[in-house]
């Protein structure tokens, strides 16, 4: 499913560690608009649950994610 | 045959494959912090880092006096077995990769290590010896650090939303050249072989009438085992609440403590342990200031005493440098208090609540105020009064 995504905007947070992937992805909605799709890149292994908590707390729709070797891509849908 | 190897598969993708969930682990921590004060001493990591700072300094020449082998210090040993835990683990996980950073993440490893260094100095102990042991043993010095490190944590999210605005720090480029997925694979077997050598060494200890020792390496282990497969992160118990207003490690934590207070009052109401072991001299300049302190240090390395072990076992650069860093500033401002007898006394006195409240009132008192907290910042959960926008 989450091969067919295309993000409006990309976020690498690659070699961040917690908590400034979910910092900056934070900072990153704030610019977007509703409905548009955020693809967040980490390499942080803890990510794999921040984000999606993070969109559960904050009403916005986590559309998947995909393991890339050691990175996982993330998809936000903005409320 | 082929369904016991179904069954084995299963178990060990659900023990290592699947991240353990942050209530599970922390019962496990609370009952393992009773039982390793049962077998020999408490818990406690920022010790341990200070004894290798201690060794490292001895070794260069700087300090005089030689320090106790880390290899027969309880404290380091503790330590090591966290790490070697954390290590294995990542293992046998497949999650051990050497893990680069930008070089401004990379600062604030030194820099946030450095600061938990002398904030645990001044504490008498990290988040672990200085909070969550020194609070399950009914010291009032562990209440004052909470309070402390709440406070730091506050001003740290405070700094790193300011650090956003004006220096974001960039990404790295992954440099794709060389192909992992091999080392990957092999990762189980050489996590088993990591684990095999820790019993041998527990053998070895246990052989040479040092059985203790070789117990808190085990002891050391399982911690580590339990941080890394949860991910377990005691900087959230003070961050989350102003970050994002997530209140579950509040209650995670609240209920490890719960666990970790009564089995210590057991030990000591009984006599079975001495009343003053971990009653921190830390009441409350030592505890309050240096909670600030190593708050403000651990929410700026993204990891406090032991949740910067087992990430820089997971291979995290950043961390690592946290954690070196850690150990030779801990050592140097312990040395520095310890040199001035007025300034260690300025640190504070051991308080032991039930000396003033009694066993009991202190048990209502530091359960109640548990109860409490989770209350309040699992409103806050709902609210969001106390959480900072960015």
């Amino acid at each position: 499913m989450s091969d067919s995504i295309q993000p409006d905007k990309t976020l690498d947070c690659t070699g961040l560690t917690c908590p400034m992937p979910l910092l900056k992805t934070k900072k990153m909605i704030k610019t977007m608009e509703s409905g548009q799709v955020l693809e967040i890149i980490s390499s942080d292994p803890g990510s794999k649950n921040d984000i999606p908590t993070f969109a559960e707390r904050s009403g916005h729709e986590f559309i998947g994610e995909k393991d890339m070797s050691d990175l996982t891509h993330f998809y936000l849908k903005i409320k | 045959m082929k369904i016991f190897k179904e069954i084995i598969a299963n178990w060990y993708s659900k023990v290592f494959y699947v991240n353990w969930s942050i209530g599970t682990a922390g019962v496990l921590i609370g009952i393992t912090s009773v039982l390793v004060f049962a077998w020999e001493r408490p818990w406690g990591v920022a010790g341990g880092l200070k004894d290798l700072g201690d060794t490292f300094f001895y070794m260069i020449g700087i300090y005089a006096n030689k320090p106790n082998s880390p290899f027969f210090s309880t404290s380091s040993i503790l330590t090591i077995g966290l790490f070697w835990g954390a290590f294995a683990s990542a293992l046998m996980s497949k999650q051990f990769i050497l893990r680069k950073a930008p070089t401004v993440e990379i600062v604030k490893g030194i820099i946030g290590g450095s600061i938990m260094g002398t904030g645990a100095a001044m504490a008498k102990g990290c988040n672990i010896g200085g909070f969550y042991v020194a609070m399950s043993a009914m010291s009032l010095g562990g209440l004052c650090m909470m309070v402390g490190l709440f406070v730091g944590a506050y001003i740290g999210i405070r700094y790193l939303y300011w650090e956003l605005e004006h220096y974001p720090s960039s990404h790295i480029q992954k440099s794709r050249k060389k192909n992992k997925t091999r080392f990957l694979k092999i990762q189980p077997y050489l996590g088993t072989i990591v684990l095999i050598l820790a019993f041998i060494t527990m053998i070895i200890y246990s052989q040479n009438a040092y059985t203790k020792l070789g117990g808190l390496l085990l002891f050391g282990i399982a911690f580590g085992i339990i941080m890394h497969r949860s991910r377990f992160c005691f900087v959230r118990f003070f961050r989350d609440p102003f970050m994002s207003g997530e209140a579950d490690m509040i209650r995670t934590v609240s209920i490890s403590l719960m666990i970790s207070i009564i089995g210590f009052a057991i030990l000591k109401w009984t006599g079975l342990r001495d009343e003053m072991v971990y009653v921190t001299k830390s009441f409350w300049i030592g505890g309050f200031i240096g909670g600030i302190v190593f708050g403000f240090g651990m929410v700026i390395s993204g990891g406090c005493g032991s949740g910067s072990i087992w990430r820089a076992a997971e291979g995290h650069l950043k961390l690592i440098f946290c954690v070196i860093f850690f150990a030779l500033t801990t050592s140097l401002v312990n040395k520095i208090i310890k040199a001035s007898p007025e300034l260690n006394q300025l640190m504070g006195y051991r308080v032991f609540l039930p000396d003033y409240l009694t066993y009991g009132w202190s048990l209502i008192l530091l359960i109640g105020l548990l109860c409490f907290l989770s209350l309040i910042f699992t409103w806050n959960e709902r609210t969001e009064k106390f959480t900072i926008d960015i």
